[in-house]
């Protein structure tokens, strides 16, 4: 007859979240910009992208939430709002793993400049906002490559909110922060849930090496300035058109 | 401080885990989660129990679970169940990935643990908050151990399910690859893609293959079994003997006295 042993596994003490250990095992780079909704950065990567492609290089872009993988999930989840903060960000998690494994990864290996439009970070500043731990959040993400640039746009959180609510009727139930009940006026909600997210990004910004870029620029200083700082860091040669001799 | 005061009222004369882990006299429980508790979750509330029971396909699993619900219920408490791909959100998704074959292992592991929290958060806890006894056919264990075996590090998968909550009773149903891979033959008259491990290209011979594999799941979970205190249970013994050590334990746990049972007719031909 079997016995009850007592528990062997103490409860684990949560460890202080780490940055992302860098891993260089391929040729190709990896660009991410992060932000709050209305930084500017979807923007500011585009003409980087623009840039690249009329160039010629090897590059490929990249979104936050874009596989067709867990598209339903979100959809049922987010319609019928049965998401917590948990399931929420698992499936995002899930969805990220799937383009992680099945081209970023990819891609990078085979030597391309791979832009991604968010990436991790989005989901340490904006799941911590919604009361999940960061270590817990820093181990489910540790599969991820770390970025040899990420370019960080920061913008006064009423420029930001701004920008947002200007263009976009309605908020969403989910992109307000609405499960986490902190405002019943959805706009109420919005801009305080913004807020704590860009007070995790800038938390971020030293122990993540953000390059911090100023989102109340002109927006063509403010490419220059981008593509400048991308020359810089990153040898864009490898990625250039073979020339024919 | 529950499961302490269950044994003291059960009168097994066992000692509680608290009491042989007390310092001074003073118990101290084993947190209910295994790292830090859920967000948003007051454990004051659990009242509840959580029975979970492990196994290979073919551990008769559940079978055991059919049994038990309707011996707890002649009992008087209210069983709700959950077991993998069950959830709402995301149950069938997975079972379309699967049929897809066309996923990849970390995307996998990450549906199924998004499955788990949705049973867990939507279900599970209203459950215990209400009281009610919760069998799980299978749990953390089966995903953590699906997942090592294919590379994916034990640390990680841990560390995602560290918000689980701690079930009060598990029992592992223990057989052997050889006699799980007679049943679930004699079931189907076949064996399933992914029970025989087949994404892992251990052997192009499925019987094989599915030794192998169950093999490795069962080494996983002899690690698991030492780390998470199973109670481990010869799950190649007949159906009504399983079915009685497993009523004595979780009557002990629950403090009921009659553990006899008979199952009814509907269910009688479960009994072999």
């Amino acid at each position: 007859m079997a016995t009850v042993t007592p528990d062997i596994a103490a409860p684990v003490q949560p460890e202080p979240a780490k940055a992302l250990a860098p891993k260089r095992e391929y040729a190709g780079a990896l660009v991410v910009v992060e932000g709050i909704d209305g930084s500017g950065k979807s923007t500011q990567l585009y003409l980087l992208k623009r840039w690249l492609e009329i160039g010629g290089y090897r590059i490929h872009f990249t979104e936050w939430n874009s596989s067709p993988l867990v598209r339903s999930a979100t959809r049922r989840g987010k319609q019928r709002r049965l998401l917590t903060p948990t399931t929420f960000s698992l499936l995002h998690a899930a969805d990220f793993a799937d383009r992680c494994e099945r081209q970023i990864l990819p891609l990078l290996h085979g030597g391309y400049l791979v832009l991604a439009d968010r990436y991790v970070y989005t989901a340490f500043a904006r799941d911590a906002a919604r009361g999940l731990p960061p270590h817990w959040l820093r181990n489910l993400y540790s599969f991820a490559p770390v970025p040899d640039i990420t370019f960080y746009f920061r913008a006064p959180l009423d420029v930001a909110v701004s920008r947002i609510t200007a263009g976009r009727p309605k908020l969403k139930y989910y992109e307000a922060g609405m499960d986490l009940g902190i405002s019943l006026d959805r706009a109420e909600s919005f801009r305080i849930f913004q807020e704590r997210i860009l007070t995790n990004y800038d938390q971020m910004t030293e122990t993540d090496h953000f390059v911090l870029m100023d989102g109340t620029m002109r927006v063509n200083k403010l490419q220059k300035q981008m593509r400048q700082l991308l020359g810089d860091r990153i040898d864009l040669a490898q990625f250039a058109p073979k020339k024919k001799r | 401080m529950r499961r302490s005061a269950k044994n003291a009222a059960s009168g097994n004369g066992r000692p509680s885990k608290g009491a042989k882990n007390g310092k001074n006299g003073r118990e101290e429980m084993p947190s209910r989660f295994y790292g830090m508790p859920l967000p948003g979750v007051n454990l004051e509330e659990l009242s509840g129990s959580l029975i979970v029971v492990e196994g290979t396909d073919g551990s008769g699993r559940s079978t055991q679970i059919s049994l038990l619900t309707e011996w707890l219920e002649s009992q008087g408490f209210a069983v709700q169940t959950m077991g993998l791909r069950r959830s709402f959100l995301v149950g069938e998704d997975i079972d379309s990935l699967l049929a897809e074959n066309a996923v990849t292992r970390l995307t996998l592991a990450l549906m199924y643990s998004t499955d788990f929290f949705d049973q867990l958060e939507r279900r599970i806890l209203p459950a215990l908050r209400s009281g009610l006894i919760v069998l799980a056919d299978r749990y953390i264990f089966t995903l953590i151990a699906r997942a090592a075996v294919r590379g994916i590090g034990r640390d990680y998968l841990h560390g995602i399910y560290e918000f689980a909550l701690r079930p009060d009773l598990t029992f592992w149903l223990n057989v052997r690859p050889e006699v799980a891979f007679d049943r679930e033959f004699k079931k189907a008259q076949t064996i399933s893609y992914w029970e025989s491990g087949r994404d892992m290209s251990l052997s192009n011979d499925l019987f094989q293959s599915f030794i192998r594999y169950q093999s490795m799941i069962k080494r996983e979970f002899e690690y698991l079994s030492k780390r998470h205190s199973f109670i481990e249970l010869d799950g190649e013994e007949s159906v009504s003997v399983v079915n009685r050590l497993l009523r004595k334990r979780i009557a002990s746990h629950l403090g009921i006295r009659g553990t006899h049972y008979a199952p009814s007719h509907a269910l009688s031909h479960l009994w072999r």
